[in-house]
């Protein structure tokens, strides 16, 4: 395909610097986005099992409901129950409400103890899952604008920006694309793989990349996007205004949790309830939102569809599927939520957004490799201030997100065993760790940090599944060990991180120490061993 | 006539502006005629439900047709030619709009 030289100078122009200026945000992004995939999965595994009840049979839902509500005020206010196997049947909120990250929370979960006596545990909400959707949403960016998280906002903007790059990568790829598409040309050099390796992953994953781009910017911006809509839609209103009432109702006249479910079964035939959540039920404005799940239907929530009604008159006021006189509308816009949480497809789907979420941190940490490698220069050892730069912050940066996380998944559980507040001990391990490691890339250079990094992460992650070996072996210890296939997968998986980043960390130090001396990446043997001994001595 | 031979200017922030300003006014001019007079409008009766999902979508598809014109407009040679093209093309958008609208 034919494309006018100036326009193919433009778009490259365009695309190195959109992409240089948002890709290590976006990396850290798609890293944690991909392991948000396993949410569920984490949450389970990181939680210790004494603070968990057994699920139980279906119709003891509603006696524990009736109990809890008899004699728990704050459940009134907010109580949800769960039908899902591995979860206690029935939760409320001691501090906190669920939504967003708050450090404090803490929750009761109550259930039946072997005697058959209802008992209640409360347990601190350990936010594992927690931190990382929260690097997923922000990039780590803390602070929050209003009710939003200023994090959000600019990883909104790096959306934008990261759409332009697409475009602007797919227009100046596309007069070579046919010819060096599937090439993967290890042996020319070391700026020709990353190349091929970025071009690849790039165009194979672009409508995934798309999709992910434009949702993220909509769902950072969506308040200000109907702000404009207001303008649009004249005197007419944007939303049907919440029916008012005046009855205030008690929790006393409760319809059963049969009447719900069989509400539910009618409007969503097929569907598995998930968890039912009752709010301000002592108020005028009770509502009910039951979460269901459909294996072969696509979702709008990250796990879960959802319908929304009123507990007491049990009427409809909205839900995420097909039903009631909601047009096709919801089924586009869902399907957007859906392409973006990747909750289609079941499990396999899962897996594979998994895949592609850290395929495109890959994509987002090769490119900026391109960058360097392509002004590198070749016939002198000083490379300029710019590449050394970009070098250290892309080292820093990515590698010091890996390592803070892989180390809140070793030490996850250790953690749980001290008094100490899990979710603050996350993000100061999180932080500190990120943080040292960005201010080694700047002290140490860039390759040295990289391969301590690397070997680093790689440790963290070989610990993962080693906790385990530790609870089954030393019992006093009083960690617990895998129990479920998920979290014995979550624990196998670590394993060829562990691998990969010990792989990376050889690559680099083969680069470092027996590569071209004209890079930013190479290290003389004379500082190599100074560096060592230094880093041994303040170890 | 050396307009069609030459080639394309950088002015980076000119055409950006441009595309983020010009552009966000005819992505709202271009979803304004499909909220008024595309299928499910504004104008009909809706139902609550069928509102309430219409207006999500109104909201959804800004967004999209916002990042194609920023994107493509660095094909425009200059910022001067970008603001023309623009300009015209928001004001035929309105023009339609507002015409159709003093029919309603």
């Amino acid at each position: 395909m034919k494309i006018r030289a100036d326009i193919v100078r433009t778009y490259q122009t365009l695309h190195t610097w959109t992409g240089i200026t948002t890709g290590l945000l976006l990396f850290i992004g798609f890293f944690a986005g991909a392991l948000v995939m396993f949410t569920d999965t984490i949450d389970q595994w990181s939680t210790p099992p004494s603070k968990q009840f057994a699920q139980v049979s279906d119709g003891q839902h509603q006696v524990l409901l009736n109990h809890v509500l008899a004699n728990e005020e704050k459940a009134i206010n907010a109580v949800t129950l769960h039908y899902s196997d591995n979860h206690s049947p029935i939760t409320w909120y001691e501090e906190g409400n669920g939504r967003g990250v708050n450090v404090n929370e803490q929750v009761w979960h109550a259930g039946f103890n072997e005697h058959g006596e209802i008992n209640k545990e409360l347990s601190q909400v350990n936010h594992l899952s927690g931190l990382l959707d929260y690097l997923h949403q922000t990039g780590g960016i803390f602070g929050e604008i209003g009710h939003h998280l200023f994090g959000g906002y600019i990883l909104g903007i790096a959306s934008f920006l990261y759409f332009i790059a697409l475009i602007s990568g797919l227009i100046f790829l596309l007069p070579t694309l046919v010819k060096s598409f599937f090439a993967l040309r290890k042996d020319k050099s070391a700026s020709r793989f990353w190349l091929d390796s970025h071009n690849l992953i790039g165009v194979s994953s672009l409508p995934f990349h798309i999709v992910i781009a434009f949702t993220v910017f909509v769902f950072a911006f969506h308040d200000f996007l109907y702000g404009g809509l207001f303008g649009v839609y004249g005197d007419k209103k944007l939303f049907p205004e919440p029916q008012k009432s005046e009855y205030q109702y008690n929790v006393k006249e409760l319809p059963s949790l049969d009447d719900i479910k069989a509400k539910i079964q009618v409007y969503a035939p097929g569907y598995q309830i998930e968890r039912i959540a009752l709010s301000r039920l002592n108020t005028t404005s009770p509502s009910a939102s039951v979460n269901i799940t459909h294996p072969r239907e696509m979702m709008r929530g990250p796990t879960t569809d959802f319908i929304f009604m009123h507990p007491y008159t049990l009427e409809i006021n909205a839900s995420s599927i097909k039903g009631g006189d909601q047009g096709i509308w919801v089924s586009i816009v869902s399907s957007l939520f859906a392409l973006h949480f990747g909750s289609y497809g079941g499990t396999l789907g899962q897996w594979a957004y998994f895949v592609m979420g850290l395929l495109g941190a890959l994509l987002f940490y090769t490119g900026n490799l391109l960058w360097i490698e392509k002004r590198r220069k070749q016939k002198q050892a000083t490379q300029s201030k710019s590449s050394l730069v970009l070098a250290k912050l892309t080292v820093g940066i990515a590698l010091g997100c890996i390592c803070a996380i892989s180390l809140a998944f070793a030490a996850t559980k250790w953690l749980s065993l001290t008094s100490l507040n899990v979710n603050i001990a996350y993000l100061w391990l999180y932080y500190s760790t990120f943080f040292i490691v960005v201010i080694a890339a700047f002290i140490k250079g860039p390759s040295v940090t990289a391969i301590y990094t690397l070997k680093a992460s790689a440790i963290m992650c070989l610990i993962v599944p080693l906790n385990s070996l530790l609870a089954v072996l030393l019992p006093n210890l009083g960690l617990w060990h895998a129990d479920s296939f998920a979290e014995i997968m979550l624990e196998v998986m670590a394993l060829p991180f562990a691998w990969f980043f010990y792989a990376c960390a050889n690559k680099v130090a083969k680069r470092a120490y027996k590569g071209d001396k004209n890079s930013v990446w190479y290290v003389s043997e004379k500082t190599a061993n100074t560096t060592n001994e230094e880093l041994v001595i303040h170890s | 006539m050396s307009q069609a031979h030459q080639k394309i200017q950088p002015q980076w922030w000119g055409k950006t502006a441009i595309g983020v300003f010009l552009g966000l006014a005819l992505s709202y001019g271009i979803v304004a005629l499909i909220v008024w007079f595309g299928p499910d409008s504004i104008n009909t009766k809706l139902s609550d439900q069928r509102l309430l999902w219409k207006t999500q979508f109104n909201m959804w598809i800004v967004t999209p047709i916002w990042m194609l014109i920023v994107s493509f407009i660095y094909m425009f040679k200059t910022t001067k030619q970008a603001f023309i093209y623009l300009l015209s093309a928001n004001l035929i958008i309105y023009t339609i709009f507002f015409g159709l609208r003093s029919l309603l």
